[in-house]
């Protein structure tokens, strides 16, 4: 009886809601996927520019910081989206090197792309009071003891460490000439650099710009083909006869097989965006090197990325360095051991410490039943959320729940459906989480 | 120095910047108070408006959002025994107990006052010290990281109440979960079989709500009529005459240690990377291992040791800033972002940002005093309110609970993946529980087992795969004395002095 009540107010909602469902490309929230956590610099770009899309569109765009896995989940998950238009990607560079390192099949040949928004060169960095004063002493101190020199400016893998491993390429040094420690981020190796731990650190050049001005780290040159006009004091390799270039990008794409009404709107927006001044101002203060392209030459520098890191990613040398004898596996087995270890030493002390454990009198009775249930009411909301949306699954949800643990029909769905409301206003309208509308449109 | 401190005191004079801060505080404590929204993501969700505001008006902003969130997260962690941010999973059975108790309103006063107190003595440290302590952060390399952690997870064990192996048990699987997905300094996958969701690890925020939030409600419905779950009802909520009558001479009384709780904090805190939930455990770590020897279950020590330990996570906060002010290197996510609000401004992070900027470099600490005091009407409106949550019908509250779980599980990252990481770690934490395992240990595991395997194997890199590489620096070698000495109090508790294990009544 009570479910058959439940299934009549979801059809009600459903019907009622039903008839705003057809519009105008853009008439509901977007949400613009950052690969990387927030905080970083392509959050603050991923969030200035769903600030200035939000006001060219007039639709709000959120933005989800979709981490892990190195950039793999965030890409994937963008190109994986509907090609409807409420989900783009600020894709980076790294888009261009997942796929030779073998952690995703997603290419940029899954993307559409819209708008290239900024291309940061690497550029190495050493202490003030390092002995090395250009490119060609460091170089020769490398030749003179390979192996001795450590660096970092990323994880083992990653954009900087590419530039390096690239630049030793171009010298024909082998890759583990210069040892790379893999720390995650610009910021902790800088530190790490101060604190004398490496004594190199590939990373673009606004990353460290504090440092600089401060003459707390040196900069021996940016691997870019003309200085950058930010900082006209660096050499760049060229002009030190060292033909390297290598650098990150990032910009905004969407998946394959939107509606060219769609791509036009976007592109349009985006491009509009890119050349207001409050933009402009945004990319030259965070330190960003403003470089906005349009689909095809996007598209044309990604494909040269692409191609320039997979001829370095398949580079045999490159493939055989490790990390020594601590292999992925040790951590864990020591977990474990640990783990067993303590289970052993509680076992043994049993008897020994006559506590009261409260929990140990829960007898698992009529309970069980409603932890089922439980159970089944979060699974059911994870299968169900995506199609029915948020407020049809959240409502049913807690009712159902309430209902479970007796509370009167009529109570548990006027309760469901009032909570399902408040916390979708307060959520997707106050902050921005994008909720899923599902069948409401 | 002190010319540029009154100058900054004069900037706030405004009354559009109070407004800004009252705004930031409601908003902070909501934040905090629900778990799976966080103080970054609200620091993030900020930015763009911060184009409009002045310098001054931004940094109020943020700095009032941190502070305020980071207290709200006790409200949530006393009534329900879900931390709302995960500096508060340190204390989090201490505080929820003394609910059951019927002291709520005593616990979040005790909270509230703390967090305050804390805020405030850690601003005043770094108005004082600032540029010194910067000097000692940056000696910082991955070998002292490395031990710092050790550190940390060591107190996780030393906090625990009851046996320590139950504690090191809930640590190990903090651990191993903690090695799920992607591993940052292999780049290899493990412990994934083939799932692409799992690549990105399990989310600690999600499996926090898990473990703590839906583990409770599953353990309240599997209680059935059980009244020990059912005390929560009648809350005492004399927040005033709790605050001036008992906090606030109990802090005066304890003057020594809450000083040693806000240094154990602000020195913590200023390490890129550490932050306010390792310095709540150090905190914890220490008191408990003063009151080792006293009564296990009293009311008093619960209180003092959530009192420490909340003491120290709010004034880590204003300590994340130096890094971030003297080198541009960010102490945690919420810094990081205001990096980018700060050069958006015109405003370089340097050294000699306390001359060239002096009167907007100590505007940040007064803000933090600002901010603080702020948070003491917010915070008790908050907890009032929060009040009303335990006289709702637990056969309402906990639908509306699992309801709260799993969305919160989805708003860190909009994944439902998220939501099925939260439901596996309910179930983990209501089988620990059963097992009295705490579970405090099992989430900082769960957070500092990726950062400590990555500085270990760098460490060794560093040193060319020698182990003394390990204690070659002497920060390094001082840590790891502390680290082995706490290990050896912890195997032999005989040998803790005397004086320690006489019964002396702190707040009896």
């Amino acid at each position: 009886m009570n479910r058959v009540i439940v299934v009549v107010w979801s059809c009600m909602l459903i019907t009622l809601a039903g008839c705003e469902r057809h519009g105008t490309y853009p008439n509901r929230p977007i949400v613009l996927i950052c690969p990387w956590a927030a905080g970083g610099g392509t959050d603050r770009l991923s969030h200035q520019v769903a600030f200035g899309l939000e006001q060219q569109l007039g639709v709000p765009v959120n933005v989800v910081n979709a981490t892990g896995g190195a950039g793999v989940t965030g890409h994937t998950r963008g190109a994986l989206a509907r090609p409807d238009g409420y989900t783009l990607t600020m894709a980076t560079v790294e888009l261009n090197m997942l796929p030779h390192q073998r952690m995703t099949n997603i290419s940029y040949r899954d993307f559409q792309p819209l708008l290239m928004l900024n291309a940061d060169a690497a550029a190495l960095f050493v202490r003030t009071e390092a002995p090395w004063a250009n490119l060609a002493e460091l170089t020769e101190a490398v030749r003179n003891h390979p192996g001795r020199l450590k660096a970092s400016g990323t994880a083992r893998g990653g954009i900087w460490h590419m530039a390096l491993a690239g630049w030793l390429n171009s010298l024909d040094l082998g890759p583990d000439d210069i040892r790379w420690i893999s720390i995650g981020g610009s910021a902790p190796s800088l530190q790490e650099l101060l604190a004398g731990g490496v004594d190199v650190v590939s990373c673009s050049l606004p990353e460290a710009q504090t440092l600089l001005d401060n003459q707390r780290v040196r900069c021996l040159g940016v691997m870019s083909q003309q200085r950058l006009e930010t900082y006209p004091d660096v050499p760049t390799f060229v002009e030190q006869d060292v033909d390297w270039s290598m650098g990150g990008w990032r910009g905004i794409a969407m998946p394959l097989g939107a509606e060219t009404q769609v791509v036009r709107t976007l592109v349009d927006a985006l491009a509009t965006m890119a050349e207001s001044p409050q933009f402009i101002e945004f990319m030259r203060t965070a330190g960003f090197n403003r470089r906005i392209a349009r689909p095809a030459e996007f598209e044309r520098v990604m494909a040269q990325h692409h191609e320039q890191f997979g001829k370095l990613l398949s580079n045999e040398a490159f493939a055989e360095t490790s990390e020594g004898r601590f292999g992925p596996m040790v951590f864990p087995m020591a977990a474990v051991s640990l783990l067993v270890l303590s289970m052993g030493a509680i076992w043994h002390g049993r008897d020994k410490t006559p506590r009261k454990i409260l929990n140990r009198r829960i007898k698992l009775t009529r309970g069980g039943a409603e932890m089922l249930g439980i159970m089944a009411c979060v699974i059911g909301f994870v299968l169900v959320v995506e199609s029915a949306g948020y407020l049809i699954t959240a409502a049913v949800m807690s009712a159902g729940l309430m209902m479970m643990m007796r509370v009167r029909w009529y109570w548990s769905l006027g309760a469901g459906v009032i909570l399902a409301g408040v916390t979708f206003v307060v959520f997707a309208t106050v902050l921005r989480v994008p909720l899923p509308y599902g069948w409401l449109g | 120095m002190f010319d540029a401190m009154i100058t900054a005191a004069e900037q706030l004079a405004d009354p559009t910047i109070w407004l800004v801060v009252l705004i930031s505080a409601v908003y902070g404590v909501f934040m905090g108070a629900v778990p799976g929204l966080t103080a970054t993501m609200a620091v993030a969700l900020i930015v763009p408006t911060t184009y409009f505001l002045s310098p001054l008006h931004a940094i109020a902003a943020i700095v009032t959002l941190e502070a305020c969130a980071i207290f709200a997260g006790d409200i949530p962690n006393a009534l329900l025994r879900i931390p709302g941010t995960p500096s508060s999973a340190a204390y989090s059975q201490d505080v929820h107990t003394l609910t059951q108790r019927g002291k709520a309103g005593l616990a979040l006063s005790t909270c509230l006052g703390m967090s305050v107190i804390g805020g405030i003595l850690g601003a005043l440290l770094l108005m004082l010290f600032a540029p010194q302590l910067a000097r000692l952060a940056e000696q910082f390399s991955v070998i002292e990281y490395f031990w710092l952690y050790l550190l940390g997870l060591s107190c996780a064990v030393i906090a625990s109440r009851g046996s320590k192996a139950s504690a090191a048990c809930g640590l190990f699987i903090g651990l191993l979960l903690s090695t799920v997905g992607l591993s940052a300094v292999h780049t290899q996958a493990r412990f994934t079989f083939g799932q692409p969701e799992l690549g990105q690890g399990i989310n600690f925020i999600p499996a926090m709500i898990g473990l703590f939030g839906l583990s409770e409600v599953l353990r309240n419905v599997a209680s059935g009529n059980d009244p020990s779950h059912r005390a929560t009802t009648h809350p005492r909520m004399t927040l005033l005459r709790d605050l001036f009558q008992q906090v606030l001479p109990a802090a005066w009384r304890r003057r020594l240690i809450t000083l040693r709780s806000s240094l154990t904090g602000a020195l913590v805190g200023m390490l890129p990377g550490a932050g306010a939930d390792i310095a709540a455990w150090v905190s914890l770590g220490i008191s408990r291992r003063k009151q080792a020897a006293i009564a296990h279950d009293d009311d008093a020590t619960r209180l003092e040791g959530a009192a420490d330990a909340t003491t120290a996570n709010s004034s880590a906060l204003a300590a994340a800033w130096v890094p971030a002010l003297v080198f541009g290197i960010p102490g945690d996510s919420i810094t990081a972002i205001v990096i980018g609000v700060l050069l958006m401004k015109n405003v370089k992070p340097g050294p000699e940002i306390f001359t060239a900027q002096a009167p907007l470099a100590y505007s940040i600490f007064w803000l933090f005093l600002m901010a603080n005091l702020v948070l003491i009407p917010v915070g008790l409106a908050a907890i009032r309110l929060g009040g009303f949550l335990v006289r709702i019908p637990h056969k309402v509250l906990m639908p509306a609970i699992v309801l709260f779980c799993t969305l919160g599980a989805y708003a860190v990252s909009g994944s439902s993946f998220d939501i099925g990481v939260m439901l596996a770690m309910g179930l983990l934490g209501f089988f620990l529980d059963r097992w009295s395992v705490p579970l405090g240990p099992v989430v900082l595991g769960l957070i500092l087992g990726g950062p400590l395997e990555e500085r270990f194997i760098q460490s060794l890199n560093t040193a060319d795969g020698h182990a003394w590489g390990l204690v070659a620096r002497p920060i390094a070698t001082l840590l790891a004395l502390v680290t082995v000495a706490l290990w050896l109090s912890m195997a032999y508790p005989h040998l803790t002095p005397s004086r320690e294990r006489s019964p002396k009544a702190i707040d009896s």
